[in-house]
């Protein structure tokens, strides 16, 4: 009944009650949409980098002294039962030649079995000599160009596809594998071994052993996880996203005071009724429930509204932006949704509470007597 | 039974002081039917505000069925209100948005008596004030006479053993304002409920057991 009574209340200050709720909507709308967004920027960043969430990247203890990783220590990390695949990498600085052009350049060697777990390719196979695309276009190189590295004479098999990673940027890098580096650089040891663990939540198992295998001494090598390097990435857009989301509270905020005022003109409207009510026996709680009842529907109908619009919103922002909308019903993007609805709700309800509890402190016969 | 003893009650207006009563003392036995008479300002609504605890005096007692209202939180006066006093008021006060029925639910509701039950009696008290086919009606779509005598519907539902009655005939005429009063001695003879009423037209008078004068705060001639 008391449901029942609010609703007709509301009904009775239709135009009243419905640009409370298109406050409501527009506020939660906003909110929402614009956390869908947040979320599908973030999914389609990380998508680039969900290949590496695995990999772990083991260097030499610079501190201590250590510039490099020898081939025993690679057989020892080789033998943790959670490595999936270890790639140990070497690396130099050396200059690139082609047609007169020069430039100095990170050559890495990498055994030719493993580049492909690392790179994918635009064009050639992985068997020779690797480039990376922005050299690629420096050099104006083809799959069959001979470049020479380090005054040695090398064919291009195969050109890098775009790409990011923290390790090594494949832009930028020139690959060969193994034995041709040796031969160029005099069997240098490992600068680097990037490994693939078995699974996201067995890193810190990895992590554990490499420290009791190789570290047991002294210790010779450091261990960066991609994971951290990604949980930093979420967490920034997830500061952005809800930074962006608070702008969009505004709009919310100016629905509550929105719903304030027409609750304050609504309580002083209604004092004659109020003190009739706690005439005939309604506590102060009854009138204090009824006025939050009658918040309550405007802010459940306009979030709820609201909170199906904000697909449409965030359909329309990640189409526009971002020119994908596979992440709009993505259930992080739904959390978001729901997020909107919550505060839609709750700013109803705070906003009524203060013309709320104006209306059940009304003396019965103050009110009654009220013109 | 109702005691008022020696109760006062003074408004504040800015620095000026009104005494809407000054030292009333009067007691109704239950099932009587008191009318009280007296000329506009003198204090009549402000009586039966305080005999139905709407208000509280500024010193003196006023006692419900030996309670000491004084004593009282504002739930416990609430409870009293809803269980033990009907009000039937000059303006009839009924809520706009309701219908008739639903008007005469509320005091129930407040009660919390379920649904089925404070529907059906609801009902029977809508037939026992002649209104039986007008439930469904809003207030504005009754007439004065009818919108008082939902009121009174209203104030029965609870079942109070009192009903204050301030001016129930005041907005009404003659022929709607006898069928109000009717309605009323019935209730007091038939169901044995206490009446107070208050009044300043003379023609209401026959209708009490007693009638209590009252000037200026001060109940002058009571028989
Ligand atoms: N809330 C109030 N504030 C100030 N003065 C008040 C208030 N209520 C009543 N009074 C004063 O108290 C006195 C008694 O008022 P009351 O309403 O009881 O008179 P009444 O006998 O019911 O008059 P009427 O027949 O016109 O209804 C009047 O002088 C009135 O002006
Ligand atoms: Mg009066």
């Amino acid at each position: 009944m008391l449901i029942e009574l609010a609703l007709r209340n509301l009904a009775r200050t239709k135009v009243r009650s419905t640009l409370a709720i298109i406050g409501i909507v527009i506020g939660v709308m906003a909110i929402s949409s614009i956390g869908i967004f947040g979320e599908s920027l973030k999914a389609v960043i990380l998508e680039n980098f969900k290949d590496v969430a695995n990999e772990v990247i083991i260097t030499p203890n610079y501190i201590h002294g250590y510039t490099s990783i020898d081939a025993r220590t690679v057989r020892k990390i080789e033998t943790i039962p959670f490595a999936e695949t270890v790639i140990p990498v070497k690396s130099e600085s050396a200059l690139v030649e082609y047609r007169g052009k020069k430039t100095y350049v990170t050559v890495y060697g990498i055994d030719v079995r493993k580049t492909k777990d690392l790179f994918e390719l635009e064009r050639g196979t992985y068997k020779g000599c690797l480039v990376g695309s922005k050299i690629a276009d420096f050099f104006k190189l083809r799959v069959g160009s001979r470049i020479t590295v380090a005054g040695k004479d090398f064919r291009v098999t195969g050109i890098i596809k775009e790409g990011a990673r923290f390790d090594i940027n494949p832009n930028y890098a020139v690959i060969l594998p193994l034995r041709d580096f040796d031969r160029v650089f005099n069997d240098k040891e490992y600068s680097m071994v990037i490994v693939k663990v078995r699974s996201i939540d067995k890193i810190d198992a990895f992590k554990k052993a490499v420290d009791k295998i190789v570290n047991r001494k002294e210790n010779k090598v450091s261990v960066f996880e991609m994971k951290m390097i990604i949980e930093r990435i979420k967490n920034v857009f997830g500061k952005v996203t809800l930074f962006l989301m608070a702008i969009a509270g505004v709009s919310l905020l100016v629905a509550g005071i929105s719903i304030l005022n027409i609750m304050l003109m609504s309580t002083i409207e209604r004092t004659k009724e109020i003190g009739l009510m706690r005439a005939i026996g309604a506590y102060r709680e009854t009138i204090l429930k009824l006025f939050l009842t009658e918040a309550l529907i405007l802010g459940l109908v306009g979030s709820a509204v609201g909170g199906a619009l904000s697909f449409l919103g965030g359909y329309s922002i990640d189409i526009l932006i971002l020119k994908t909308a596979k992440y709009v019903f993505a259930p992080s993007s739904i959390v978001y949704v729901f997020l909107g609805i919550a505060f839609g709700i709750l700013t109803a309800l705070i906003s009524a509470m203060y013309p709320a509890w104006k209306a059940s402190k009304l003396e019965p016969i103050e009110a009654l007597r009220y013109e | 039974m109702i005691e008022l003893v020696d109760v006062v009650k003074k408004y504040r207006i800015g620095i000026h002081e009104v005494v809407a009563l000054n030292g009333v003392s009067l007691s109704v036995r239950d099932g009587e039917f008191v009318v009280i008479m007296g000329p506009s300002g003198s204090g009549k609504s402000t009586l039966l505000h305080l005999i139905g605890c709407l208000d509280k005096p500024t010193s003196g007692k006023v006692i419900i069925d030996g309670l000491d209202t004084s004593k009282l939180s504002d739930r416990e006066l609430t409870e009293l209100r809803r269980d033990k006093i009907g009000f039937v008021f000059q303006q009839y006060y009924l809520i706009p948005t309701l219908t008739a029925l639903e008007n005469v639910e509320l005091p129930m509701v407040f009660k919390g008596v379920p649904k089925e039950k404070r529907h059906s009696r609801a009902e029977e008290l809508l037939e026992l004030v002649g209104l039986k086919g007008k439930e469904d009606r809003k207030p504005k779509e009754l007439s004065g006479g009818e919108q008082q005598r939902v009121a009174i519907a209203r104030a029965l539902a609870n079942e109070p053993s009192i009903l204050l009655c301030d001016e129930p005939t005041g907005n009404l005429d003659t022929k709607s304002g006898k069928v109000v009063m009717d309605i009323i001695k019935r209730l007091n003879v038939e169901e044995g409920v206490t009446v107070v009423l208050v009044t300043h037209d003379p023609s209401l008078s026959d209708y009490g057991d007693r009638v209590v004068r009252i000037r200026d705060g001060r109940i002058i001639h009571a028989d």
